[in-house]
């Protein structure tokens, strides 16, 4: 099953933070991070990530650098404080979410209430 | 490794949308897309109109920069804010008749215009959907809010003749929304 972007998009800042989590990258190793990190279910539309990569970067969340290779210019992500603290935290609150739900979706049968 | 002219195209049309710095980035993504689709097999052209295709197409790819642009959050949090702040700051000079204070017509005027301006800038910034450019006005209005606070600031410290209830509120929801729009500032040149 592959999630519509809909569906990603409030998860999507989550989704940047943890695939930075292992060390710097740039736009297009996010992107390939976060399908090969979800077997292929999230492929995300390139157009996407490098906006939102610009907009934690604003927030303080990751800070970029530029290098040149291949005689391109590179534009390289890391986590700063403010990031890696909020890794945890959304990690955290996903965590409590995702166990709530499974709880709820995958419990037995629903007694009869009537 | 030599481009394409696909993709070349396709990066002249983001260099008329969007600044140089982010169009370099979106260069190295798509290069590296295109790479791909090439050890994968695909002939040049065909690599290429895939690697682009996963981009979106340049409108698109503008419009997602211009929705994210921080200088357009901003504007909208400056917007949605101001009418507390101004209607606090109207108390405050109705309550502590500010037509008696020593103030000289020019600078009551200077602000005035300012005031017009900022408001402007801000509307321009927020409700922007294509021109990323003008999601910039949100950081150049942000710099006036923060001056008009501190004039404001100034003004009631040096003018007002007397303490009246509405500054309790007035004061630091100035004070607040300096400690905002200073945060708010770009910590990149491109944001």
């Amino acid at each position: 099953m592959k999630p519509d972007g809909q569906a990603l998009k409030g998860h999507l800042d989550l989704l940047l933070l943890a695939a930075l989590a292992d060390g710097p990258r740039h736009g297009y190793a996010v992107k390939e991070a976060l399908r090969e990190g979800s077997g292929g279910r999230f492929d995300l539309p390139t157009g996407t990530i490098y906006p939102a990569l610009r907009r934690i970067e604003s927030a303080g969340l990751v800070t970029g650098t530029w290098s040149t290779v291949d005689g391109r210019r590179r534009r390289t992500y890391r986590l700063t404080a403010a990031g890696r603290r909020r890794l945890h935290a959304d990690r955290d609150a996903w965590r409590e979410f995702a166990m709530a739900i499974t709880s709820i979706v995958e419990r037995g049968p629903w007694p009869a209430t009537t | 490794m030599a481009g394409h002219h696909l993709i070349d195209a396709y990066l002249a049309e983001l260099a008329r949308r969007l600044p140089t710095d982010v169009v370099d980035e979106l260069a190295d993504g798509l290069h590296e897309t295109w790479r791909q689709h090439l050890e994968q097999g695909l002939a040049p052209t065909d690599a290429a109109r895939a690697a682009i295709a996963e981009f979106g197409s340049a409108a698109q790819v503008s419009d997602a920069f211009v929705a994210q642009a921080s200088g357009r959050t901003t504007a909208r949090l400056l917007l949605a804010t101001g009418p507390i702040v101004g209607a606090a700051w109207a108390s405050t000079l109705l309550a502590a008749r500010a037509w008696t204070w020593p103030v000289p017509a020019g600078v009551a005027g200077g602000m005035g215009v300012t005031l017009l301006g900022v408001v402007a800038c801000l509307i321009a910034a927020a409700t922007t959907r294509h021109g990323y450019g003008r999601t910039r006005l949100g950081h150049v209005a942000a710099v006036g809010v923060i001056t008009l606070d501190v004039a404001m600031l100034v003004l009631v410290l040096l003018a007002a003749p007397l303490l009246v209830w509405p500054m309790a509120i007035a004061i630091p929801a100035s004070l607040t929304r300096i400690a905002m729009a200073l945060r708010r500032m770009p910590r990149t040149a491109v944001a």
